[in-house]
C-alpha cells in the first residue's frame, strides 16, 4: 500500500466567496459550509467562527477536532462509514490542509468535554492553540435524543473537514509525503537482523459518548483486527469521544497519530514495523479478557519481537492496558506502554488503576491532575460556564474576571496518550 | 426474586429500569463495598467496577454487574475479588471527595445517570438484563 499525503500549509484564515487555498491563506464561504451543516435537521442553530494561533480566544467545550483531508486519488473517500463510503482506504493521494483544524463545539452530556485557549499559559497545553481553527458551534433541537446529537455533532465536525479540503483540491502544494507498506508476505523477509515490531492501539469503546468507529464500526462490537498504518491518515478511525478532554484521541491526533509516524521514520533502521493491531476497551469483564487474548494471539501469529501498545482514556481501560501487557510479556513480546497518570494534584496518589510486574517500560504522558490558572480572553467561543461542570473543573472553576482554575485534564489533548501533546521530556 | 445476575447501582434510573438489581441508597463507595460483601459470598463481577475516564470526585453513581456462581462451594473468584480491592483502594483514598448525587440540580443529576446507565448498557443486553422500559429519553 502507497499513500501520498499531498499538504497545503495553512497560516491564515479569511472568510469569502469562494472556499479555496492560496499562499497559505484558507478562505472560507461561510454561507455555502452553513447552508450545506444546515442541512441535518437535529441541529437547531450552526454557526461558525474563527480561532488562530495567538488571539486570545478561547473554545469550550470542545467536542472534537478533525483535520481537512479529501482523497485525490483513490481508492475510497476520506472517512470512511462516515462521509464517504465503505471502500478501503489508506492508497493513493490525499489532500491535506497542513496547519487547518476543524473544531466542534456544543454542549452534549455535561462534563465531558475540553477547553482550547489560544493564548497564554493554556496554549502551552493543547495543541489546537497552534491550528488555525475553523470552529462549528452547534445547538441541538429540543429534546433530540443524546445519541442523535453526538451523532449530528460527530457528523458536522467531519463534513466541515471533507468540504474544506475538496474545496481546496488543485491548490498549489508545499511538500508530499509519502508512506509505502509491503504485503506481509515482503514485510516479513524485509530487514533481516531487526526485530519486528507491531503497535497495538487501544480504543475507546465504552458507551455514548465513549466511543470510536473504524469504517463506521463502533468499535465496541469488533474482536481485535490488523489496520494498515496508512488507513489510519485516511480517516479511518474516527472519534466519537467526549471523554475526558486531556486524553481523549481526537480524531485530529488519529489522522496524525505521531507513533505511527515515527514507527515509520524508524522503520528499516531500528526496527521491521509490521503494522497496526486495533482493540477496544470495554466495560464488560469478558471483553476484556477476550480482546486482550486475541490481540495478542494475532502478535504472536505475527511473530513480533516487540509491541507498542497505547492507551485511550483512563480508569477501567487501565485494566485492559495491564491485561495486553502481562498477556504479551509471557507469550515472549517485549511492551512499551504509553499511558497518562491521574496522581492527584499533589501527584502523591497511585497513577493507574491497575499494574504488573512486566509493565517495566512505560511512558507517562503526564499527570492530568495538575492544576492550572487560565487567565481570562477577550473572546469565548462556546459557553463559559461550562468550566464549572467538565470533567478537571469544579463549582467555581470559572471566576468573575473569566479566569479558570482546572487540572490538565479539562484541556484537550495536554496529556495525549498518542503522545500528541506538547508536554515532554527533552535531553538537554 | 431469584436473580442469577445481579445489578448493584446506586443510579435510581436503573434501579428502577433493571427488574434484577439491589437499589443502593447512598455513594459510589457504598455500591462497591455491597459490591465485595457479595464478591466474598461467592459472586464474580461481570463488569469492570471501575468508571472509564471519570475519577470517584467527578461522578455520582456507579453500578456493577455480579453473576452468582454456578459451583455450590461458595469459592471467591480471584480476579473479582482483585478488581474489587483495587476499585475501592482508589475510592478510599479520596473517600472525603466523593461526589453524592444530593442537592445536585436534577439536570445535572441526569446527565450523570445517563452516562452511568451509557456505560452499562451494553454489558446489559450482553447479559439479557434488559430494562424494563426503554433506555432512551429522560433518565432520572
Amino acid at each position: 500500500m502507497k499513500l501520498e499525503l499531498h499538504r497545503v500549509k495553512i497560516h491564515k484564515l479569511a472568510w469569502g466567496k469562494e472556499t479555496s487555498a492560496r499562499d497559505g491563506l484558507l478562505t472560507v464561504n461561510k454561507e455555502e459550509l452553513l447552508t450545506m451543516l444546515r442541512k441535518d435537521e437535529r441541529l437547531a442553530k450552526v454557526d461558525l467562527d474563527f480561532a488562530s494561533p495567538g488571539e486570545s480566544v478561547r473554545i469550550l467545550p470542545v467536542k472534537d477536532v478533525v483535520e481537512p483531508r479529501y482523497k485525490m486519488e483513490g481508492p475510497g473517500g476520506v472517512f470512511p462509514g462516515m462521509v464517504s463510503d465503505v471502500e478501503t482506504v489508506g492508497e493513493g493521494k490525499t489532500l491535506v490542509l497542513s496547519g487547518a483544524a476543524v473544531v466542534t463545539t456544543g454542549k452534549i452530556v455535561r462534563f465531558q468535554e475540553g477547553i482550547i485557549d489560544m493564548k497564554g499559559p493554556g496554549a502551552e497545553y493543547t495543541p489546537f492553540s497552534r491550528t488555525c481553527n475553523i470552529v462549528v458551534i452547534l445547538e441541538n433541537t429540543e429534546d433530540l435524543d443524546k445519541h442523535d446529537y453526538e451523532t449530528a455533532c460527530r457528523m458536522a465536525g467531519l463534513k466541515t473537514a471533507a468540504y474544506l479540503a475538496r474545496k481546496c483540491l488543485g491548490a498549489a502544494v508545499d511538500s508530499v509525503e509519502t508512506y509505502e507498506t509491503p504485503n506481509l508476505k515482503d514485510a516479513m523477509a524485509a530487514h533481516e537482523g531487526l526485530p519486528k515490531v507491531a503497535y497495538l492501539y487501544m480504543l475507546q469503546s465504552q458507551g455514548l459518548l465513549h466511543d470510536t468507529y473504524l469504517y463506521g464500526v463502533d468499535v465496541k462490537k469488533i474482536l481485535p483486527t490488523l489496520l494498515n498504518p496508512t488507513e489510519v491518515m485516511d480517516g479511518a478511525i474516527v472519534s466519537g469521544n467526549c471523554v475526558s478532554a486531556c486524553d481523549k484521541n481526537n480524531t485530529y491526533s488519529h489522522q496524525n497519530n505521531p507513533i505511527i509516524h515515527q514507527m515509520f521514520k524508524r522503520h528499516g533502521k531500528d526496527f521491521n514495523f509490521l503494522g497496526c493491531i486495533v482493540t477496544n476497551e470495554n466495560v464488560t469483564l469478558a471483553d476484556k479478557k477476550r480482546c486482550s487474548s486475541y490481540s495478542i494471539n494475532l502478535a504472536k501469529t505475527l511473530g513480533v519481537d516487540g509491541l507498542l501498545i497505547s492507551e485511550e482514556g483512563f480508569g477501567n481501560p487501565d485494566a485492559d492496558l495491564i491485561m495486553n501487557c502481562w498477556k504479551a510479556e509471557r507469550a515472549g513480546i517485549k511492551t512499551t506502554l504509553l499511558t497518562d497518570e491521574y496522581a492527584g494534584q499533589d501527584g502523591a496518589s497511585q497513577s493507574l488503576a491497575d499494574s504488573t510486574p512486566e509493565g517495566d517500560a512505560c511512558v507517562t504522558a503526564g499527570n492530568a491532575n495538575e492544576v492550572v490558572v487560565l487567565p481570562p480572553m477577550d473572546k469565548v467561543i462556546g459557553v463559559p460556564e461550562e468550566a464549572n461542570v467538565i470533567a478537571g473543573g469544579w463549582q467555581g472553576s470559572l471566576a468573575e474576571d473569566g479566569t479558570i482554575t482546572v487540572e490538565l485534564q479539562a484541556i484537550l489533548g495536554a496529556t495525549s496518550e498518542l503522545g500528541f501533546t506538547k508536554l515532554g521530556c527533552y535531553t538537554i | 426474586m431469584s436473580c442469577r445476575r445481579l445489578l448493584i447501582t446506586n443510579n435510581p434510573f436503573l434501579s428502577k429500569n433493571i427488574s434484577c438489581s439491589l437499589p443502593v441508597e447512598g455513594t459510589s463507595l457504598d455500591v462497591l463495598r455491597i459490591t465485595r460483601e457479595h464478591v466474598h459470598g461467592g459472586w464474580a463481577v461481570l463488569s469492570s467496577p471501575l468508571y472509564g475516564n471519570l475519577r470517584p470526585h467527578q461522578h455520582p453513581y456507579r453500578s456493577v454487574l455480579i453473576e452468582k456462581s454456578e459451583s455450590q462451594s461458595g469459592e471467591v473468584d480471584l480476579l473479582s475479588l482483585e478488581l474489587i480491592e483495587n476499585a475501592l483502594l482508589i475510592y478510599t483514598s479520596q473517600e472525603f471527595s466523593i461526589l453524592s448525587s444530593e442537592g445536585m440540580p436534577e439536570e445535572v443529576r441526569e446527565d450523570f445517570a445517563c452516562i452511568d446507565a451509557e456505560l452499562m448498557k451494553e454489558t446489559l443486553e450482553r447479559y439479557r438484563l434488559f430494562p424494563r422500559q426503554g433506555m432512551e429519553g429522560r433518565y432520572l
